[in-house]
């Protein structure tokens, strides 16, 4: 009779455990190898709202699930973000010379293909051209971490607090802030 | 009277008032300026206003009695929302002003009503400029010299351009944005020759001072800060005062192998000239990374002051401030020249408020530091060591690559960044414009990408004890101390005027326009401009012979970026750190771009 | 690759020599003891299988002074265990209270920065993955790390040693003969951990003094305009921006110091031995040879791939 019952109240929960533990048995893919074909293929970008005629929208890059979703790509980027001294001109979001990657105003668009050629094509107003130095996965990652920034990517993949001295929010815990394109705040300032 | 073009002040010389009065009597009286001759004392022709940078003028129609009649004149829109740094020119009837980027220069004639625009002249430098100048893209003014003003552009050109009609005269490249430099400083123009200083400590870029000449803008030398001896112009002449200043190439063994190609030590701030031992000083900045440990070695020679033969650019003398900076202080601040009584000896000196946190007198022959006292909180040194010339640095705030230290006094900023002080001959007070901000530092090991800034540390400020972060302080020369102090609630970042009637004019950062009494520091007379004040203030003498103040307000520079290039509060470390320190700031104040000119109303 | 030496029991340093003592006192003693376990273990078998009845302990002789002499041997033997190690932890430690050579270590993910200092900075450099020493001169290496706990081991030479970001750890190191060793990160750093590895070259003073003004040296001027365009396209490309060669505008610093890399006896910490064909390979291919590490890849053209290979065979 004891035995029974000590054996019903353990099935249960062995089967909840087993079951949870099954579910933790997918671990996240991690892409090393870039593939030059598909990492620097054509895209469709605008860097701005206003369109003549009639307003067509842009499919999402296909290239968005492997770069926002991911936490080594994101993580990846919170590096190469120092590396290549973003934090020299924009900080840790910001800003400094150049204008912050914190909030939802973005001159040249806030989503990560805006963000992509961005980094690759460089702006007038002083964002230097990185296309052709970074290889094109690596902008891909630094897109992807720059767009965490604004807190705009889910919590499981941004990164988490630093172990360095405390600078923005860190991502994970950012408020989400969706980009608007050429906002005021964005652009003015600026002489073009 | 001194000629402010050529000759530097001979003082203390103290004007009675009763002179004072018959003069500006007589000035009122008889002087129809129609076009008075450059080197006018009523005129304001250069930044400094003399080659002794004392920024005095001895007009003495606005006094402490009559300041509160101060009324705008006239105003005159810049067209640029970004930090308004430059000093207005005086010259005749003719009024010029720089703007920030895109540095477009305007004329206004000051004999009719309203000074209207005279003629302006675009130089149209290249927008990707913007993209390298570490600290708002300012313009610190122009340089009136033989009927040419002389500037330069965001983009590394230097321009003369005829005062009359604005064309202009010749248009010389000498900096390059792809390598992270930039143009910022008001040029000096000496004995012909335009000597002018690049911008980029924080770009890895190597500094220079390069000398133009004033009729062709051809190089006649160029001396850089780091490198071997024939680069940086160093000869048999050259006699520095420490032994540690002494040997050769220093340029090159006090740096691992190769770093001071890019090593900073950029010439961006104020030069001073004198005519009698015929040299020039200034000083170069900070060394480049910011990070300490990537360039073991004393990194000479930034972080110091050069005197030099203006004719040959060869070096006579230099000194130090800060061997082997560590944070950032560079040493560009403005150098005044004085005749001092010390120790019962007449001493030609040059006094330099500096980044560092001191007040320096240094011999301006010999180079030898007389004196060296701190104006502010000091805790990332302990003094400068008269004996061997030393800065001593605090093991305790040094930085260490992954460590976190705190507290460390004064800011990279300093204790005063460039916005320049003014020394009154009627007081004997160095009026000093200046901050009191502390910081947490963080290094770590960056890589140099020319374009892109080359610094490697984190840095947060806030304010220093007391709780104020600005502060405008009357220094006494002689008893080497501080005479009054006024504290203000931002950083002060404008310059500063003194002017014959014992007032001493500066702006606050969020655009207040203060007149102090020189004597007392009592305020005398404020007025609210459109946008807070980064600007020199000058003083001249108008057509129909009042005197007039002039001062440039909007906001921006290092101090005001949050506002100027709208940074974001959430990040401490934005715009180096400085954000942190002025989280306060837009709510108090948004960008302009625009001059005001005062006098007493008219009766 | 040259041959080279990666042992904890072929003694090759004076620390090591120390720390061989102890690991054959330890040897010795336990090795001793756990025959006599051992062989009691036998004797008591042997003995329980003859005797149909078990011996009372309380009426079997010796056993008691069997048991005092045990004690006896336990103590002695721990005492000497304890003694040993005391001495020569000592010793080690007043080996390494005297300078010599300066080093500072940092090891990164995954691969190790190491820096000869010197008083006068100009004459310090910085090198990748290999370290040289002269014979019989006393070694100070700071470690330092920027990342992950790290640890230094170089069993010939000397134990392990971590590098902790955010704390200074050093290690002295003493070499007593010439020769080849290899060491290894010790300590879990991450994906690439297994490929870590060090290599110490153990030389006379001349061939030491001979290396260091090598490397003192400003990277080589390319010879043929194949290493020229080479040059070219390597400052052109991604590789100044995290790679330095002394001499020339690349002055990147999160990635090897490539101003002598044709000079060292291999690639990526020793996952490749030196070659042209193999540096060729590491550059169009790194993360197949060494995945996750930090090089990219970074797509150049196969003129380019060459060129640049022959540019950097060139830097010996």
């Amino acid at each position: 009779m004891c035995s029974r019952y000590l054996r019903i109240s353990l099935v249960g929960p062995l089967w909840i455990v087993t079951l949870l533990a099954l579910g933790g048995c997918q671990r996240e893919k991690r892409q090393f190898q870039s593939s030059p074909v598909t990492e620097s293929g054509p895209m469709q970008v605008r860097t701005t709202d206003l369109q003549a005629g009639q307003t067509t929208p842009l499919q999402p890059d296909a290239r968005r699930a492997l770069y926002e979703n991911n936490a080594y790509n994101l993580s990846e980027g919170k590096r190469l973000y120092q590396w290549f001294n973003c934090v020299g001109c924009h900080a840790h979001g910001g800003g400094d010379s150049g204008p912050p990657l914190i909030d939802s105003a973005w001159r040249y668009g806030g989503e990560i293909e805006q963000i992509y050629a961005t980094i690759q094509q460089g702006r007038p107003n002083g964002m230097p051209a990185f296309g052709g130095k970074i290889p094109e996965q690596q902008i891909w990652q630094i897109a992807g971490y720059v767009r965490s920034i604004s807190g705009n990517l889910s919590r499981s993949a941004s990164p988490g607090r630093n172990d360095e001295m405390q600078t923005s929010p860190p991502e994970q815990l950012m408020e989400k802030q969706p980009p608007v394109t050429s906002s005021p705040a964005a652009t003015e300032g600026t002489q073009k | 009277m001194p000629d402010p073009q050529t000759g530097f002040r001979r003082v203390p010389a103290r004007i009675g008032t009763r002179r004072l009065l018959l003069a500006a009597t007589i000035a009122i009286g008889t002087c129809r300026v129609g076009a008075a001759e450059p080197g006018n004392p009523s005129d304001w022709t250069m930044p400094a206003h003399d080659y002794a940078s004392t920024r005095y003028t001895d007009l003495a129609e606005i006094n402490a009695s009559n300041v509160k009649n101060l009324t705008v004149q006239f105003t005159f829109s810049t067209g640029v929302a970004r930090g308004q740094e430059g000093a207005p020119l005086v010259v005749g009837n003719t009024m010029y002003i720089v703007a920030p980027y895109p540095n477009d220069l305007f004329a206004l004639d000051l004999t009719k009503p309203g000074a209207p625009l005279k003629w302006s002249y675009k130089p149209n430098p290249k927008a990707a400029a913007q993209g390298v100048a570490c600290c708002d893209v300012v313009n610190r003014g122009a340089f009136y010299y033989d009927g040419a003003i002389y500037y330069a552009t965001l983009d590394g050109h230097v321009i003369a351009v005829d005062a009359q009609n604005g064309r202009e005269l010749w248009n010389t490249t000498l900096g390059n944005i792809n390598k992270g430099e930039t143009i910022t400083m008001a040029p000096e123009v000496v004995k012909g020759k335009v000597l002018i200083g690049n911008s980029g400590g924080e770009y890895g870029v190597r500094g220079w001072l390069t000398a133009l000449d004033a009729k062709s803008g051809a190089i006649q030398w160029k001396a850089f800060s780091t490198g071997p001896d024939s680069d940086v112009l160093i000869g048999p002449e050259f006699k520095p005062f420490y032994a540690s200043d002494k040997g050769g190439d220093l340029g090159v063994h006090t740096w691992p192998p190769g770093a001071w190609t890019i090593g900073g030590g950029t010439v961006w701030g104020w030069i001073s000239y004198d005519p009698d031992l015929n040299l020039v000083y200034y000083g170069t900045g900070n060394p480049g990374p910011w990070n300490p440990e990537q360039r073991p070695g004393d990194n000479k020679w930034t972080g110091g002051i050069f005197a030099r033969d203006p004719d040959t650019g060869r070096a006579r003398w230099f000194y130090q401030t800060v061997p082997h900076d560590l944070y950032d202080y560079d040493s560009i601040n403005e150098l005044i020249l004085l005749d001092l009584e010390l120790k019962g000896q007449q001493r030609k000196v040059v006094v330099r408020p500096e980044r560092n946190g001191y007040i320096y007198i240094i011999d301006r022959a010999t180079g030898e530091v007389l004196s060296a006292d701190a104006y502010g909180t000091v805790n990332s040194t302990l003094g400068v060591d008269l004996n061997t010339g030393k800065l001593k640095y605090n093991d305790e705030k040094k930085p260490r690559q992954g460590e976190v230290v705190r507290n460390i006094c004064p800011t990279a900023p300093g204790a005063k960044d460039w916005n320049p002080s003014a020394y009154s001959p009627r007081t004997g007070l160095l009026y000093v414009p200046h901050t009191n901000l502390c910081m947490d530092w963080q290094s770590y090991a960056t890589n140099y990408i020319a374009g892109t800034p080359y610094v490697g540390a984190d840095v947060k400020m806030y304010a220093g004890p007391g709780g104020n972060r600005g502060v405008f302080t009357a220094w006494d020369l002689k008893k080497r101390a501080k005479a009054w102090e006024v504290k203000e609630d931002l950083p002060v970042w404008s310059g500063a005027l003194a002017t014959g009637g014992d007032l001493v004019f500066y702006g606050t950062l969020e655009g207040w326009f203060k007149a102090v009494n020189a004597r007392s520091g009592a305020l005398e007379w404020q007025f609210k401009t459109g946008s807070g004040i980064i600007g020199q203030p000058v003083s001249y003498r108008g057509p129909d012979g009042r005197q007039y103040v002039a001062i440039l307000s909007g906001v921006g520079g290092w101090a005001g970026a949050i506002v100027a290039g709208g940074l974001d509060k959430r990040d401490p470390t934005a715009a180096k750190g400085m954000v942190n320190a002025t989280t306060d700031l837009p709510d108090k104040t948004t960008k302009g771009g625009m001059l005001y000119v005062f006098a007493l109303s008219a009766h | 690759m040259t041959p080279f030496e990666h042992s904890v029991l072929d003694v090759a340093g004076v620390q090591n020599a120390y720390i061989h003592t102890m690991w054959t006192v330890l040897l010795g003693i336990c090795a001793l003891m756990y025959v006599l376990v051992l062989g009691f273990l036998l004797w008591a078998l042997l003995r329980a299988r003859r005797t149909p009845d078990p011996v009372r302990p309380a009426e079997s002789t010796g056993v008691e002074s069997a048991l005092y002499a045990w004690i006896g041997l336990v103590i002695v033997g721990l005492f000497g265990i304890t003694i040993t190690s005391y001495a020569v932890d000592r010793a080690i430690f007043a080996a390494g209270q005297k300078s010599g050579l300066a080093l500072e270590v940092t090891s990164q993910q995954w691969w190790w920065d190491i820096k000869y200092q010197n008083d006068d900075p100009s004459q310090s450099f910085h090198t990748a993955n290999e370290i040289h020493l002269p014979v019989n001169v006393p070694v100070t290496i700071s470690l330092r790390s920027p990342d992950v706990i790290h640890s230094f081991w170089v069993p010939n030479l000397h134990g392990k040693q971590d590098l902790i970001p955010g704390r200074d750890t050093d290690i002295h190191l003493r070499p007593t003969r010439t020769g080849v060793f290899r060491g290894q990160c010790a300590e879990f750093c991450g994906a690439q951990h297994a490929n870590m590895a060090v290599y110490v070259f153990v030389e006379s003073q001349q061939d030491f003094d001979r290396w260091r003004a090598g490397q003192l040296q400003a990277a080589t001027a390319p010879t043929g305009s194949t290493a020229a365009q080479g040059r070219d396209s390597f400052m052109t490309s991604a590789c100044p921006l995290c790679h330095t060669i002394r001499g020339t505008d690349a002055a990147g610093v999160t990635g090897p110091d490539l101003t002598h890399v044709a000079s060292r006896a291999s690639l990526a910490a020793g996952a490749l031995d030196y070659n042209r064909g193999n540096l060729a390979a590491w550059i169009a291919d790194p993360q197949g040879i060494k995945p996750g590490n930090h090089m990219p890849t970074v797509g150049l053209s196969p003129q380019d791939l060459q060129s640049i290979a022959a540019y950097l065979d060139g830097l010996k």
